[in-house]
């Protein structure tokens, strides 16, 4: 990185290296016998949102639990706003928030006062703790809310108040652990954005997922995660340039008789590699406009067959496999 | 880490007290309903054994029965407001609706959350005790000034039974475990604690066994502060209550933290 660029308009207050919000190396738990997770290194750079992608079981959410001091470190180090991270951990604990999995509103509690009480437990006066649940029901639009009960609200707003519960203690570094499952799209952009907003605002966002759009939209980096060990890292445009290319060509409903008959016309110059995504062949290559040419020479082009940009979800679905997780 | 190989006494810091905090509002949402259910037993007992059964057996140990009966059924509505809310609400906080789960994403410690509890439930005890006292008082079975003293003792009471209501409430896997402690502990101790018939012609390994439990001696204190009536062994009374209440408190604690914190 070039620290004496006369291009550079940024804050000279901003280091040139970014600071390290989270540092694991060689991070390891273990229950019982089964390694949950398995030795992982990663940084998490303070301001950015990191993606920690991978399916069911992975390791997502024991890795999430050690960061946010929710349960304790087997092996390896693991620095949280540079301090090491353990349960009761307080310094830790008091500059994060954290969206977990579930919802884990006070049914008995209304919407205003469920944040409200969660500002509390950061060890807020009632007045700023007050004072922050005005300003965050209204930047998560709930603030015609205030006053109903939480079963009253629908699973959007629900996810919507968890998110503002998170961001009560004015939190650093905000987890959100797979923050749209179940959302609508509506829901689902109304959350990317205020992400979007809060990263603006410097705050450091990590974030585990299983939509894959999601993590191409928000994560500046990310690592793609399975068996407790990490399979890829990088940025997404570049794990996706790396792992399957620009480009590839989607054959919903092909025959697999079909599908040999176009495979057998493939070059080992065509570096082309394909799949079965459910129950569309797919081919990746960087010389698909030759092949599609070879086809139509030979009559073979299949009749229905998309050109696409090649996307996080093929990266995702080469590294981890197609067969089902639970 | 603390909370794996000693014990986790409860914490009664500031964060303790907003888990109180959190308990009260939750109440006051729904005290009218949970008012009337800690009551209804009680005062059908009271009333139907007070009245009804009193008509035949007038006397208790020298006392008209409605008068032995009253200040030990104050004690078990303390005892159940309290163990009510720490085995089957506190199971719902861990397992269902994750409010333990959430306050522990917060910078508290799980024996600040038992802290809390523990302050809840002394409050829960004085309230449903104090009310459970007005219902006494026109029936003409307070007797004593004494009685004035009795906030004292309902709170003790409710830090006494919360405890182990609450280390159920971590240890169960479903609601019908939390059943069994009712069944095997609660009302077993609800009949032989001298709240019904005085212990005193009970054979004595069984009173000496029955004197191991606590619920006899808040009975006992209950007794004699709304009678104005003190036997020669209260204090014993008091030290048991004491002793069983600082015992009982650093039992949830730990076992709260791990499944907190695993």
């Amino acid at each position: 990185m070039t620290t004496n660029a006369p291009t550079t308009i940024a804050n000279p207050s901003v280091p040139a290296t970014p600071a390290v919000a989270v540092s694991a190396r060689g991070l390891t738990k273990q229950f019982g016998n089964f390694e949950a997770v398995a030795g992982m290194d990663f940084d998490v750079y303070e301001g950015e949102c990191f993606g920690l992608l991978g399916p069911n079981g992975a390791g997502k959410s024991t890795t999430i639990r050690m960061i946010c001091c929710l349960t304790a470190r087997t092996a390896g180090s693991l620095t949280v706003l540079g301090e090491p991270a353990a349960p009761g951990q307080r310094t830790i604990k008091g500059q994060l928030g954290v969206v977990s999995q579930e919802d884990y509103l006070d049914p008995a509690l209304t919407v205003r006062e469920n944040i409200e009480i969660h500002g509390r437990f950061y060890g807020q006066s009632p007045e700023v703790a007050a004072l922050r649940a005005t300003e965050l029901l209204e930047f998560m639009q709930l603030d015609g809310k205030t006053n109903e009960q939480v079963r009253s609200l629908s699973g959007g707003m629900r996810r919507r108040l968890v998110i503002a519960r998170a961001l009560m203690g004015r939190p650093r570094l905000l987890v959100l652990d797979e923050p749209t499952t179940g959302l609508d799209p509506q829901a689902r952009i109304l959350v990317w954005r205020k992400v979007r907003e809060l990263k603006a605002e410097g705050v450091t966002v990590l974030l585990t997922t299983h939509y894959m759009d999601e993590a191409q939209r928000l994560c500046d980096r990310l690592v793609v995660i399975d068996h407790g060990r990490i399979l890829e890292s990088g940025r997404p445009r570049e794990l996706i340039l790396r792992l399957v290319g620009r480009e590839c060509l989607e054959c919903p409903d092909i025959a697999p008789a079909v599908v040999d008959g176009l495979t057998a016309t493939l070059r080992p110059e065509d570096q082309a590699w394909h799949e079965w995504q459910s129950d569309s062949w797919v081919l990746f290559s960087p010389n698909l406009s030759a092949i599609l040419d070879r086809w139509d020479t030979a009559g073979i082009a299949p009749s229905l067959a998309y050109r696409r940009p090649a996307g996080l979800e093929d990266v995702f679905l080469r590294l981890t496999g197609r067969e089902l997780r639970d | 880490m603390d909370g794996v190989n000693g014990m986790v006494w409860p914490r009664f810091t500031k964060g303790a007290l907003m888990v109180f905090r959190r308990d009260f509002l939750s109440w006051v949402k729904y005290y009218k309903s949970s008012v009337l259910l800690n009551f209804g037993e009680p005062l059908t007992n009271l009333l139907a054994l007070g009245f009804g059964l009193g008509a035949y057996v007038t006397k208790m140990s020298g006392d008209p029965f409605v008068d032995f009966i009253g200040p030990g059924l104050l004690a078990v509505t303390a005892m159940n407001a309290v163990t009510f809310d720490m085995s089957f609400e506190a199971y719902d906080r861990l397992n269902e609706n994750g409010i333990y789960l959430s306050m522990i994403t917060a910078p508290l410690h799980p024996a600040e959350i038992v802290g809390g509890e523990y302050l809840w439930e002394a409050c829960r005890s004085l309230l449903y005790g104090l009310v459970f006292l007005v219902v006494l008082l026109p029936l003409g079975i307070v007797h004593s000034w004494w009685a004035l003293l009795l906030p004292l003792p309902l709170l003790v009471t409710g830090m006494l039974f919360a405890g182990p209501a609450l280390w159920v409430a971590t240890a169960a896997k479903n609601h019908e475990q939390l059943f069994y402690y009712f069944t095997l502990v609660v009302t077993p101790m609800f009949m032989f604690s001298g709240v019904f018939f005085p212990l005193a012609h009970l054979p004595v390994v069984i009173r000496d066994l029955i004197l191991l439990t606590p619920l006899v001696h808040v009975v006992n204190l209950t007794r004699a502060l709304i009678l104005g009536q003190f036997p020669p062994t209260l204090w014993q009374d008091i030290l048991w209550i004491v002793g069983y209440t600082i015992l009982f408190m650093a039992l949830p604690g730990r076992r709260l933290s791990r499944r907190l914190t695993d």
